[in-house]
Protein backbone atom coordinates (compact mmCIF):
# COMPACT_ATOMS: atom_id res chain seq x y z
CA UNK A 1 0.00 0.00 0.00
CA UNK A 2 1.06 3.60 -1.05
CA UNK A 3 -0.98 6.12 -0.30
CA UNK A 4 1.16 8.89 -0.42
CA UNK A 5 2.56 8.29 -3.46
CA UNK A 6 -0.04 9.16 -5.44
CA UNK A 7 -0.56 9.02 -9.65
CA UNK A 8 -0.82 12.57 -9.82
CA UNK A 9 2.35 12.71 -7.62
CA UNK A 10 4.30 10.31 -9.58
CA UNK A 11 3.26 12.18 -12.78
CA UNK A 12 4.98 15.62 -11.61
CA UNK A 13 8.53 13.88 -10.40
CA UNK A 14 8.20 12.55 -13.76
CA UNK A 15 8.05 15.82 -15.75
CA UNK A 16 10.42 17.60 -12.91
CA UNK A 17 13.04 14.59 -13.61
CA UNK A 18 12.51 14.98 -17.45
CA UNK A 19 13.70 18.92 -16.79
CA UNK A 20 16.13 18.08 -15.08
CA UNK A 21 17.62 15.82 -17.38
CA UNK A 22 16.86 17.44 -20.49
CA UNK A 23 19.84 20.15 -20.50
CA UNK A 24 22.12 17.44 -20.47
CA UNK A 25 20.07 15.44 -23.41
CA UNK A 26 20.05 18.70 -25.77
CA UNK A 27 23.67 19.14 -26.27
CA UNK A 28 24.17 15.30 -27.03
CA UNK A 29 21.26 16.10 -29.67
CA UNK A 30 22.84 19.15 -31.20
CA UNK A 31 26.51 17.60 -30.96
CA UNK A 32 25.73 14.83 -33.66
CA UNK A 33 24.40 17.88 -36.34
CA UNK A 34 26.10 18.25 -39.32
CA UNK A 35 25.69 21.88 -39.36
CA UNK A 36 28.31 24.62 -39.39
CA UNK A 37 26.35 25.88 -36.52
CA UNK A 38 24.24 24.79 -33.44
CA UNK A 39 20.44 23.96 -34.59
CA UNK A 40 17.63 22.22 -32.71
CA UNK A 41 16.54 19.62 -34.03
CA UNK A 42 19.77 18.80 -35.07
CA UNK A 43 20.13 17.67 -39.29
CA UNK A 44 21.56 15.05 -40.14
CA UNK A 45 23.81 12.79 -38.67
CA UNK A 46 28.02 13.20 -38.15
CA UNK A 47 30.58 12.27 -35.87
CA UNK A 48 33.02 14.76 -37.25
CA UNK A 49 32.69 17.37 -34.02
CA UNK A 50 33.22 14.29 -31.91
CA UNK A 51 36.68 13.30 -33.99
CA UNK A 52 37.16 17.28 -34.14
CA UNK A 53 37.48 18.02 -30.29
CA UNK A 54 39.61 14.66 -29.91
CA UNK A 55 42.39 15.69 -32.66
CA UNK A 56 42.41 18.89 -30.50
CA UNK A 57 45.49 18.92 -28.29
CA UNK A 58 44.90 22.13 -26.21
CA UNK A 59 41.45 19.92 -24.97
CA UNK A 60 43.17 17.03 -24.74
CA UNK A 61 46.12 18.62 -22.40
CA UNK A 62 43.26 20.57 -20.46
CA UNK A 63 41.94 17.25 -19.79
CA UNK A 64 45.24 15.63 -18.91
CA UNK A 65 45.96 17.78 -16.69
CA UNK A 66 42.81 18.19 -14.67
CA UNK A 67 43.19 14.71 -14.10
CA UNK A 68 46.81 14.45 -12.81
CA UNK A 69 45.78 18.23 -11.08
CA UNK A 70 42.97 16.00 -9.13
CA UNK A 71 44.90 13.02 -8.63
CA UNK A 72 47.82 15.05 -6.59
CA UNK A 73 45.09 16.69 -4.52
CA UNK A 74 43.64 13.45 -3.79
CA UNK A 75 46.39 11.92 -2.52
CA UNK A 76 47.45 14.90 -0.31
CA UNK A 77 43.94 15.61 0.95
CA UNK A 78 44.26 11.73 2.39
CA UNK A 79 47.63 12.17 3.38
CA UNK A 80 46.22 15.12 5.45
CA UNK A 81 42.89 14.12 6.23
CA UNK A 82 42.97 10.15 7.63
CA UNK A 83 45.59 11.25 10.43
CA UNK A 84 43.14 14.28 11.20
CA UNK A 85 39.79 11.81 11.14
CA UNK A 86 41.84 9.52 13.27
CA UNK A 87 42.94 11.98 15.80
CA UNK A 88 39.44 13.77 16.31
CA UNK A 89 37.72 10.17 16.43
CA UNK A 90 40.40 8.07 18.50
CA UNK A 91 41.69 10.85 21.02
CA UNK A 92 40.29 13.44 23.23
CA UNK A 93 42.15 16.30 21.29
CA UNK A 94 41.45 19.37 23.79
CA UNK A 95 39.12 22.07 22.40
CA UNK A 96 37.80 19.23 19.59
CA UNK A 97 34.97 21.47 18.95
CA UNK A 98 36.92 24.44 17.50
CA UNK A 99 39.49 22.07 15.92
CA UNK A 100 36.19 21.09 13.94
CA UNK A 101 34.90 24.48 13.36
CA UNK A 102 38.16 25.05 11.74
CA UNK A 103 37.98 22.23 9.24
CA UNK A 104 34.53 22.63 8.18
CA UNK A 105 34.48 26.26 7.89
CA UNK A 106 36.01 26.00 4.41
CA UNK A 107 32.55 24.18 3.28
CA UNK A 108 30.53 27.85 4.49
CA UNK A 109 33.00 30.60 2.89
CA UNK A 110 31.64 30.62 -0.90
CA UNK A 111 34.47 29.11 -3.16
CA UNK A 112 35.40 32.32 -5.22
CA UNK A 113 35.59 33.80 -2.25
CA UNK A 114 38.72 31.37 -1.39
CA UNK A 115 40.03 31.47 -4.47
CA UNK A 116 40.15 35.27 -4.40
CA UNK A 117 42.11 35.28 -0.80
CA UNK A 118 44.27 32.70 -1.48
CA UNK A 119 45.36 34.52 -4.85
CA UNK A 120 45.71 37.87 -2.84
CA UNK A 121 48.46 35.97 0.01
CA UNK A 122 49.90 34.41 -2.96
CA UNK A 123 51.06 37.93 -4.67
CA UNK A 124 51.33 39.57 -1.46
CA UNK A 125 54.03 36.87 -0.85
CA UNK A 126 55.76 37.58 -3.97
CA UNK A 127 54.94 33.13 -4.47
CA UNK A 128 54.68 31.86 -7.99
CA UNK A 129 54.54 28.21 -8.46
CA UNK A 130 50.95 27.82 -10.64
CA UNK A 131 50.68 23.97 -9.94
CA UNK A 132 51.27 24.21 -6.34
CA UNK A 133 48.98 26.75 -5.82
CA UNK A 134 46.53 25.03 -7.84
CA UNK A 135 47.18 21.74 -5.42
CA UNK A 136 46.66 24.29 -2.18
CA UNK A 137 43.34 25.89 -3.08
CA UNK A 138 41.62 22.21 -4.43
CA UNK A 139 43.25 20.73 -1.08
CA UNK A 140 41.62 23.30 0.99
CA UNK A 141 38.20 23.08 -0.51
CA UNK A 142 38.42 19.02 -0.41
CA UNK A 143 39.61 18.58 2.78
CA UNK A 144 36.85 19.06 5.00
CA UNK A 145 34.67 16.45 3.27
CA UNK A 146 37.50 13.94 3.07
CA UNK A 147 37.86 14.29 6.95
CA UNK A 148 34.20 14.24 7.17
CA UNK A 149 33.91 11.11 5.27
CA UNK A 150 37.04 9.24 7.29
CA UNK A 151 35.48 10.35 10.87
CA UNK A 152 32.21 9.46 9.98
CA UNK A 153 33.32 5.42 9.01
CA UNK A 154 35.48 5.56 12.12
CA UNK A 155 32.75 6.61 14.27
CA UNK A 156 31.07 3.46 12.97
CA UNK A 157 33.96 0.97 13.74
CA UNK A 158 32.67 -1.17 16.13
CA UNK A 159 34.98 -1.01 19.17
CA UNK A 160 34.26 -4.57 20.60
CA UNK A 161 35.85 -6.48 17.36
CA UNK A 162 39.25 -5.24 18.18
CA UNK A 163 38.76 -6.15 21.35
CA UNK A 164 38.12 -9.69 20.45
CA UNK A 165 41.51 -9.54 18.04
CA UNK A 166 43.69 -8.42 20.15
CA UNK A 167 42.25 -10.85 23.14
CA UNK A 168 43.08 -13.56 20.93
CA UNK A 169 46.24 -12.27 19.83
CA UNK A 170 46.51 -10.03 17.49
CA UNK A 171 49.22 -7.63 16.89
CA UNK A 172 48.00 -3.88 17.03
CA UNK A 173 49.67 -3.99 13.93
CA UNK A 174 47.43 -7.02 12.54
CA UNK A 175 44.29 -4.77 14.33
CA UNK A 176 45.13 -2.26 12.23
CA UNK A 177 45.35 -3.40 8.69
CA UNK A 178 42.33 -6.88 9.13
CA UNK A 179 40.02 -5.10 11.59
CA UNK A 180 40.24 -1.28 11.08
CA UNK A 181 40.93 -1.17 7.63
CA UNK A 182 38.27 -3.35 6.25
CA UNK A 183 35.27 -0.63 8.20
CA UNK A 184 36.81 2.51 7.66
CA UNK A 185 38.04 1.92 3.59
CA UNK A 186 34.43 2.73 2.27
CA UNK A 187 34.61 5.84 3.83
CA UNK A 188 38.24 6.60 3.13
CA UNK A 189 37.02 5.40 -0.98
CA UNK A 190 34.38 7.97 -0.46
CA UNK A 191 36.41 10.92 0.68
CA UNK A 192 38.63 10.14 -1.65
CA UNK A 193 36.25 9.61 -4.73
CA UNK A 194 34.37 12.95 -4.00
CA UNK A 195 37.46 14.96 -3.47
CA UNK A 196 38.61 13.69 -6.90
CA UNK A 197 35.29 14.95 -8.60
CA UNK A 198 35.25 18.36 -6.80
CA UNK A 199 39.12 18.64 -7.49
CA UNK A 200 38.16 17.76 -11.43
CA UNK A 201 35.29 19.81 -11.54
CA UNK A 202 36.31 23.11 -9.78
CA UNK A 203 35.80 26.11 -11.28
CA UNK A 204 35.62 29.31 -9.21
CA UNK A 205 39.05 28.42 -7.19
CA UNK A 206 41.35 27.21 -10.50
CA UNK A 207 40.16 30.69 -11.72
CA UNK A 208 41.61 32.68 -9.72
CA UNK A 209 44.90 30.37 -9.50
CA UNK A 210 45.57 28.54 -12.85
CA UNK A 211 47.22 29.96 -16.18
CA UNK A 212 47.77 28.93 -19.74
CA UNK A 213 50.20 26.18 -19.00
CA UNK A 214 47.83 25.05 -16.25
CA UNK A 215 44.61 25.12 -17.57
CA UNK A 216 42.34 22.82 -15.80
CA UNK A 217 39.15 21.66 -17.90
CA UNK A 218 36.05 23.56 -16.39
CA UNK A 219 38.10 26.53 -17.80
CA UNK A 220 39.30 25.75 -20.83
CA UNK A 221 35.20 24.89 -21.47
CA UNK A 222 34.16 27.95 -20.60
CA UNK A 223 36.42 30.11 -23.15
CA UNK A 224 35.32 27.74 -26.20
CA UNK A 225 31.63 28.16 -25.33
CA UNK A 226 32.30 31.50 -24.76
CA UNK A 227 34.58 32.12 -28.31
CA UNK A 228 33.18 29.43 -30.65
CA UNK A 229 29.97 28.40 -31.80
CA UNK A 230 29.89 25.45 -33.97
CA UNK A 231 28.14 21.74 -32.41
CA UNK A 232 32.33 21.13 -31.87
CA UNK A 233 31.25 22.66 -28.01
CA UNK A 234 28.01 20.41 -28.15
CA UNK A 235 30.33 17.24 -28.48
CA UNK A 236 32.80 18.73 -25.97
CA UNK A 237 29.95 19.05 -23.36
CA UNK A 238 28.64 15.21 -24.63
CA UNK A 239 32.07 14.05 -23.77
CA UNK A 240 32.04 15.31 -20.33
CA UNK A 241 28.17 14.26 -20.25
CA UNK A 242 29.31 10.63 -21.03
CA UNK A 243 32.64 10.84 -18.34
CA UNK A 244 30.42 11.95 -15.70
CA UNK A 245 27.84 8.52 -16.50
CA UNK A 246 30.91 6.67 -16.62
CA UNK A 247 32.12 8.11 -13.39
CA UNK A 248 28.44 7.04 -12.04
CA UNK A 249 28.79 3.30 -13.06
CA UNK A 250 32.32 3.30 -11.90
CA UNK A 251 31.32 4.65 -8.33
CA UNK A 252 27.98 2.39 -8.07
CA UNK A 253 29.49 -1.21 -9.71
CA UNK A 254 33.44 -1.18 -9.15
CA UNK A 255 33.48 0.92 -5.73
CA UNK A 256 30.60 -0.44 -4.68
CA UNK A 257 29.01 3.40 -2.89
CA UNK A 258 25.97 4.65 -3.49
CA UNK A 259 26.25 7.99 -4.95
CA UNK A 260 23.07 9.07 -2.39
CA UNK A 261 26.24 8.17 0.48
CA UNK A 262 28.69 10.24 -1.34
CA UNK A 263 26.46 13.23 -1.67
CA UNK A 264 25.51 13.46 1.88
CA UNK B 1 56.73 -4.82 23.70
CA UNK B 2 53.57 -3.14 24.63
CA UNK B 3 50.87 -5.11 23.28
CA UNK B 4 51.92 -8.42 25.09
CA UNK B 5 49.58 -7.98 28.08
CA UNK B 6 46.61 -8.19 25.44
CA UNK B 7 47.97 -11.45 24.15
CA UNK B 8 48.64 -13.72 26.97
CA UNK B 9 45.02 -13.51 27.77
CA UNK B 10 43.14 -15.92 26.47
CA UNK B 11 41.99 -18.18 29.30
CA UNK B 12 39.68 -14.77 29.51
CA UNK B 13 38.25 -14.29 26.69
CA UNK B 14 34.94 -16.54 27.39
CA UNK B 15 34.66 -14.47 30.46
CA UNK B 16 34.73 -11.52 28.09
CA UNK B 17 32.30 -13.20 25.65
CA UNK B 18 29.76 -13.52 28.57
CA UNK B 19 30.46 -9.99 30.05
CA UNK B 20 29.47 -8.66 26.14
CA UNK B 21 25.88 -10.13 26.02
CA UNK B 22 25.22 -9.16 30.04
CA UNK B 23 26.62 -5.52 29.42
CA UNK B 24 27.41 -3.68 26.55
CA UNK B 25 29.64 -1.29 27.90
CA UNK B 26 33.05 -1.14 27.31
CA UNK B 27 34.74 -3.31 29.98
CA UNK B 28 38.64 -3.99 31.54
CA UNK B 29 39.38 -5.22 28.71
CA UNK B 30 38.83 -2.35 26.43
CA UNK B 31 40.05 -0.63 28.50
CA UNK B 32 43.51 -2.40 28.57
CA UNK B 33 43.65 -2.51 25.02
CA UNK B 34 43.12 1.31 25.02
CA UNK B 35 46.17 1.88 27.13
CA UNK B 36 47.99 -0.65 25.06
CA UNK B 37 47.57 1.25 22.01
CA UNK B 38 48.09 4.84 23.92
CA UNK B 39 51.57 3.63 24.91
CA UNK B 40 52.18 2.20 21.60
CA UNK B 41 51.66 5.20 19.89
CA UNK B 42 52.89 7.41 22.14
CA UNK B 43 50.04 8.97 25.05
CA UNK B 44 48.03 11.88 24.35
CA UNK B 45 50.43 13.69 22.31
CA UNK B 46 49.22 11.06 19.49
CA UNK B 47 46.25 12.89 19.60
CA UNK B 48 47.71 16.28 18.64
CA UNK B 49 50.01 14.78 16.21
CA UNK B 50 47.61 13.36 14.35
CA UNK B 51 45.50 16.47 13.70
CA UNK B 52 47.99 19.19 13.58
CA UNK B 53 48.89 18.45 10.05
CA UNK B 54 45.73 19.01 8.87
CA UNK B 55 44.57 22.10 11.30
CA UNK B 56 48.15 24.03 10.33
CA UNK B 57 47.11 23.55 6.79
CA UNK B 58 44.46 25.00 6.92
CA UNK B 59 45.05 27.68 9.59
CA UNK B 60 47.78 28.81 6.82
CA UNK B 61 45.90 28.64 3.65
CA UNK B 62 42.18 29.15 4.81
CA UNK B 63 42.39 31.24 8.05
CA UNK B 64 44.78 33.65 7.14
CA UNK B 65 43.85 34.09 3.84
CA UNK B 66 40.55 35.33 4.58
CA UNK B 67 41.58 37.66 7.25
CA UNK B 68 44.32 38.45 5.22
CA UNK B 69 41.52 40.19 2.97
CA UNK B 70 38.73 41.47 5.16
CA UNK B 71 41.84 43.30 6.77
CA UNK B 72 42.43 44.75 3.32
CA UNK B 73 39.04 45.70 2.67
CA UNK B 74 38.73 48.08 5.84
CA UNK B 75 42.30 49.43 5.79
CA UNK B 76 43.06 50.38 2.14
CA UNK B 77 41.21 52.11 -0.97
CA UNK B 78 42.03 52.76 -4.64
CA UNK B 79 41.70 56.64 -5.33
CA UNK B 80 41.86 57.24 -8.67
CA UNK B 81 44.39 53.65 -9.72
CA UNK B 82 46.59 55.05 -6.31
CA UNK B 83 46.21 53.04 -3.25
CA UNK B 84 45.71 55.41 -0.29
CA UNK B 85 46.11 53.45 3.24
CA UNK B 86 44.34 53.62 6.82
CA UNK B 87 41.30 52.80 8.19
CA UNK B 88 38.26 53.28 6.16
CA UNK B 89 34.90 52.00 5.44
CA UNK B 90 34.85 53.89 2.14
CA UNK B 91 34.99 49.86 0.15
CA UNK B 92 31.62 49.33 1.92
CA UNK B 93 29.96 52.77 1.87
CA UNK B 94 30.70 52.68 -1.42
CA UNK B 95 28.89 49.16 -2.53
CA UNK B 96 25.71 50.51 -0.68
CA UNK B 97 25.52 54.20 -2.27
CA UNK B 98 26.17 53.66 -5.62
CA UNK B 99 23.05 52.92 -7.83
CA UNK B 100 24.95 50.21 -10.06
CA UNK B 101 26.67 48.31 -7.26
CA UNK B 102 23.50 48.12 -5.01
CA UNK B 103 21.15 46.89 -7.97
CA UNK B 104 23.87 44.22 -8.25
CA UNK B 105 23.60 43.10 -4.29
CA UNK B 106 20.11 43.39 -4.40
CA UNK B 107 19.68 41.27 -7.70
CA UNK B 108 21.99 38.41 -5.83
CA UNK B 109 19.72 38.41 -2.80
CA UNK B 110 16.52 38.23 -4.81
CA UNK B 111 18.09 35.23 -7.20
CA UNK B 112 19.17 33.78 -4.20
CA UNK B 113 15.85 33.93 -2.82
CA UNK B 114 13.57 32.90 -5.88
CA UNK B 115 16.22 29.95 -6.41
CA UNK B 116 15.33 28.92 -2.67
CA UNK B 117 12.09 28.94 -3.29
CA UNK B 118 11.43 27.05 -6.58
CA UNK B 119 13.76 24.84 -5.73
CA UNK B 120 11.84 23.72 -2.67
CA UNK B 121 8.96 23.63 -4.46
CA UNK B 122 10.34 21.00 -7.11
CA UNK B 123 12.04 19.26 -4.51
CA UNK B 124 8.90 18.35 -2.41
CA UNK B 125 7.11 16.03 -4.75
CA UNK B 126 10.91 14.33 -5.25
CA UNK B 127 11.83 14.22 -1.67
CA UNK B 128 8.46 12.33 -1.05
CA UNK B 129 9.05 9.75 -4.09
CA UNK B 130 12.63 9.29 -2.54
CA UNK B 131 11.49 8.86 1.29
CA UNK B 132 7.94 7.02 0.27
CA UNK B 133 7.69 5.21 -2.86
CA UNK B 134 8.76 1.87 -3.40
CA UNK B 135 12.70 0.96 -3.62
CA UNK B 136 12.41 0.94 -7.19
CA UNK B 137 10.73 4.41 -7.82
CA UNK B 138 13.31 6.04 -4.96
CA UNK B 139 16.08 4.88 -6.73
CA UNK B 140 15.45 6.02 -10.02
CA UNK B 141 14.52 9.37 -8.43
CA UNK B 142 18.28 9.58 -6.20
CA UNK B 143 19.78 8.94 -9.17
CA UNK B 144 18.83 10.93 -11.72
CA UNK B 145 18.88 13.42 -8.87
CA UNK B 146 22.69 13.18 -7.95
CA UNK B 147 24.22 11.91 -11.39
CA UNK B 148 24.28 15.65 -13.28
CA UNK B 149 25.90 16.62 -10.14
CA UNK B 150 28.78 15.11 -11.54
CA UNK B 151 28.34 16.98 -14.84
CA UNK B 152 30.21 19.94 -14.67
CA UNK B 153 28.50 23.13 -13.81
CA UNK B 154 29.89 24.78 -17.19
CA UNK B 155 28.35 22.13 -19.32
CA UNK B 156 25.11 21.98 -17.03
CA UNK B 157 24.39 25.65 -17.99
CA UNK B 158 25.88 25.53 -21.35
CA UNK B 159 22.68 22.56 -21.76
CA UNK B 160 20.55 25.47 -20.49
CA UNK B 161 21.97 27.76 -22.79
CA UNK B 162 21.21 25.69 -26.18
CA UNK B 163 17.92 25.00 -24.55
CA UNK B 164 17.22 28.75 -24.55
CA UNK B 165 18.54 30.31 -27.39
CA UNK B 166 17.04 31.48 -30.00
CA UNK B 167 17.40 28.71 -32.46
CA UNK B 168 17.31 26.39 -28.79
CA UNK B 169 15.01 23.24 -27.83
CA UNK B 170 12.39 25.51 -26.22
CA UNK B 171 11.98 28.01 -29.04
CA UNK B 172 11.24 24.70 -31.38
CA UNK B 173 9.01 23.37 -28.86
CA UNK B 174 6.88 26.33 -28.27
CA UNK B 175 6.61 26.10 -32.37
CA UNK B 176 5.52 22.61 -32.46
CA UNK B 177 2.55 24.33 -30.21
CA UNK B 178 1.86 27.40 -32.68
CA UNK B 179 3.58 29.80 -30.91
CA UNK B 180 5.45 31.31 -33.50
CA UNK B 181 7.32 34.25 -31.42
CA UNK B 182 8.20 33.02 -28.54
CA UNK B 183 10.51 35.45 -25.71
CA UNK B 184 13.88 35.08 -25.42
CA UNK B 185 14.64 34.00 -21.99
CA UNK B 186 18.75 33.90 -22.65
CA UNK B 187 20.62 36.48 -21.18
CA UNK B 188 18.47 37.26 -18.95
CA UNK B 189 17.27 36.86 -14.69
CA UNK B 190 15.10 34.21 -15.68
CA UNK B 191 17.35 32.11 -17.58
CA UNK B 192 20.12 33.14 -14.32
CA UNK B 193 17.30 31.45 -12.33
CA UNK B 194 16.08 29.04 -14.47
CA UNK B 195 19.91 27.10 -14.66
CA UNK B 196 20.55 27.58 -10.77
CA UNK B 197 17.20 25.95 -9.51
CA UNK B 198 18.50 22.88 -11.91
CA UNK B 199 22.15 22.94 -10.86
CA UNK B 200 21.17 23.27 -7.14
CA UNK B 201 18.30 21.14 -6.64
CA UNK B 202 20.31 18.41 -5.61
CA UNK B 203 21.07 20.39 -2.39
CA UNK B 204 17.58 20.55 -1.50
CA UNK B 205 15.98 17.42 -2.20
CA UNK B 206 18.31 14.92 -0.23
CA UNK B 207 18.16 16.79 3.49
CA UNK B 208 14.07 17.28 2.70
CA UNK B 209 14.03 13.55 1.77
CA UNK B 210 16.04 12.61 4.51
CA UNK B 211 13.42 14.66 6.99
CA UNK B 212 10.65 13.19 5.27
CA UNK B 213 12.19 9.62 6.21
CA UNK B 214 12.23 10.42 9.56
CA UNK B 215 8.89 11.07 9.91
CA UNK B 216 6.96 8.00 11.62
CA UNK B 217 4.37 7.11 8.92
CA UNK B 218 1.75 6.12 11.78
CA UNK B 219 1.72 9.93 11.70
CA UNK B 220 0.46 10.17 8.45
CA UNK B 221 -1.70 6.85 8.72
CA UNK B 222 -3.31 8.62 12.00
CA UNK B 223 -4.11 11.09 9.95
CA UNK B 224 -5.53 9.56 6.94
CA UNK B 225 -7.55 7.51 9.66
CA UNK B 226 -8.58 10.41 11.71
CA UNK B 227 -10.00 12.07 8.07
CA UNK B 228 -7.68 14.49 7.11
CA UNK B 229 -7.68 14.91 2.84
CA UNK B 230 -4.09 13.85 0.70
CA UNK B 231 -3.51 17.89 0.94
CA UNK B 232 -4.02 17.86 4.71
CA UNK B 233 -1.86 15.53 5.14
CA UNK B 234 0.75 17.39 3.06
CA UNK B 235 0.75 20.20 4.26
CA UNK B 236 -0.25 19.89 7.96
CA UNK B 237 1.84 16.71 8.50
CA UNK B 238 4.68 15.71 5.83
CA UNK B 239 5.46 19.70 5.68
CA UNK B 240 5.86 21.05 9.46
CA UNK B 241 7.24 17.89 9.99
CA UNK B 242 10.27 17.87 7.23
CA UNK B 243 10.60 21.57 8.09
CA UNK B 244 14.22 21.15 9.46
CA UNK B 245 15.51 19.42 6.53
CA UNK B 246 14.08 22.65 4.36
CA UNK B 247 15.85 24.77 6.64
CA UNK B 248 19.13 23.04 5.82
CA UNK B 249 18.60 22.61 1.89
CA UNK B 250 16.95 26.45 1.57
CA UNK B 251 20.19 28.05 3.40
CA UNK B 252 22.57 25.33 0.91
CA UNK B 253 20.66 26.72 -2.02
CA UNK B 254 20.87 30.54 -0.45
CA UNK B 255 24.72 30.18 0.10
CA UNK B 256 25.44 28.48 -3.08
CA UNK B 257 22.91 30.77 -5.43
CA UNK B 258 24.34 33.74 -3.88
CA UNK B 259 28.02 33.08 -4.52
CA UNK B 260 27.28 31.66 -8.12
CA UNK B 261 29.80 32.19 -10.60
CA UNK B 262 29.83 30.22 -13.79
CA UNK B 263 25.96 30.12 -14.50
CA UNK B 264 25.17 33.84 -14.15
CA UNK B 265 28.11 34.32 -16.59
CA UNK B 266 27.11 31.94 -19.06
CA UNK B 267 23.60 32.72 -18.89
CA UNK B 268 22.89 36.12 -18.25
CA UNK B 269 25.92 37.11 -20.10
CA UNK B 270 26.38 40.92 -19.26
CA UNK B 271 22.72 41.65 -18.63
CA UNK B 272 22.47 40.52 -15.13
CA UNK B 273 25.88 39.96 -13.33
CA UNK B 274 25.89 39.25 -9.79
CA UNK B 275 28.30 39.67 -6.94
CA UNK B 276 30.76 37.20 -8.01
CA UNK B 277 30.76 38.92 -11.28
CA UNK B 278 31.45 42.21 -9.64
CA UNK B 279 34.05 40.57 -7.56
CA UNK B 280 36.20 39.10 -10.81
CA UNK B 281 35.84 42.51 -12.75
CA UNK B 282 36.93 44.64 -9.55
CA UNK B 283 40.35 42.16 -8.95
CA UNK B 284 41.45 41.29 -12.47
CA UNK B 285 39.42 44.19 -14.95
CA UNK B 286 39.93 46.60 -12.81
CA UNK B 287 42.29 46.14 -10.23
CA UNK B 288 40.56 47.76 -6.96
CA UNK B 289 41.29 44.70 -4.41
CA UNK B 290 40.27 46.40 -1.45
CA UNK B 291 37.01 46.91 -3.08
CA UNK B 292 37.08 43.53 -4.17
CA UNK B 293 37.84 42.49 -0.96
CA UNK B 294 34.79 44.05 0.63
CA UNK B 295 32.48 42.62 -2.04
CA UNK B 296 33.94 38.96 -1.09
CA UNK B 297 33.93 40.06 2.95
CA UNK B 298 30.18 41.23 1.87
CA UNK B 299 29.02 37.64 0.49
CA UNK B 300 30.64 35.65 3.84
CA UNK B 301 28.73 37.77 5.88
CA UNK B 302 25.53 37.43 3.19
CA UNK B 303 26.29 33.70 3.33
CA UNK B 304 26.41 33.33 7.29
CA UNK B 305 23.11 35.63 7.79
CA UNK B 306 21.17 33.21 5.70
CA UNK B 307 22.67 30.17 7.58
CA UNK B 308 22.06 31.50 10.95
CA UNK B 309 18.27 32.63 9.43
CA UNK B 310 17.55 29.46 7.69
CA UNK B 311 18.61 27.06 10.76
CA UNK B 312 18.24 29.41 13.76
CA UNK B 313 15.25 31.07 12.71
CA UNK B 314 13.00 27.83 11.59
CA UNK B 315 14.63 25.57 13.61
CA UNK B 316 12.94 27.63 17.17
CA UNK B 317 9.59 27.76 14.70
CA UNK B 318 9.79 24.03 14.31
CA UNK B 319 10.06 23.25 17.59
CA UNK B 320 6.80 24.52 18.50
CA UNK B 321 5.02 23.31 15.72
CA UNK B 322 6.25 19.78 16.72
CA UNK B 323 5.77 21.07 20.33
CA UNK B 324 2.12 20.49 19.40
CA UNK B 325 2.00 17.64 16.96
CA UNK B 326 3.75 15.14 19.85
Amino acid sequence: MNETVSLPLKITVGIILALVVAPLIVPVLMSISDTPYIVFPPQGFTLKWYGEVLANPEARGSFLFSLELAAIVTAVSLLLGIPCAAGLTRYRVPGQDAVLGLILSPLIVPLIVTGVALLQVFALMGWRATLMQLVIGHTVVCLPYVIRSVSASLLLVNRSLEDAAAVLGAPPHVVATRVIWPQVRPGILAGGTFCFIVSFDDYPVSMWLADGNHFPVPLYLYTIIERSFDPSIAAIASLMIFFALLLVLVIEKVFGLSLARLAS
Amino acid sequence: MSHSESIDLPERAPARMVERGADPKPGAFARRAAQAWEQATGTRMAGYLLVAPAVLFLAVWFVWPVLTMVHLSLTSRVVEGVSVEGFTLENYVRLFSSDLYFRILLRTVRIALLTSLFAALFAYPLAIAIARGGPTLARLVTITILAPLLVNVVVRSYGWQTILNKTGALAWALKMFGISNPPVLLYTEWAVLIACVHVYLPFMVMPIAGAIGRIDRSVEEAARVAGATRLAVLTRVILPLSLPGLAVGASLVFSLSAAAYVTPQILGGNFSPLLGTLIEQQMLTLNDWPFGAAISTLLIALVLASNLIFLKLVGRRFARWTAGAR
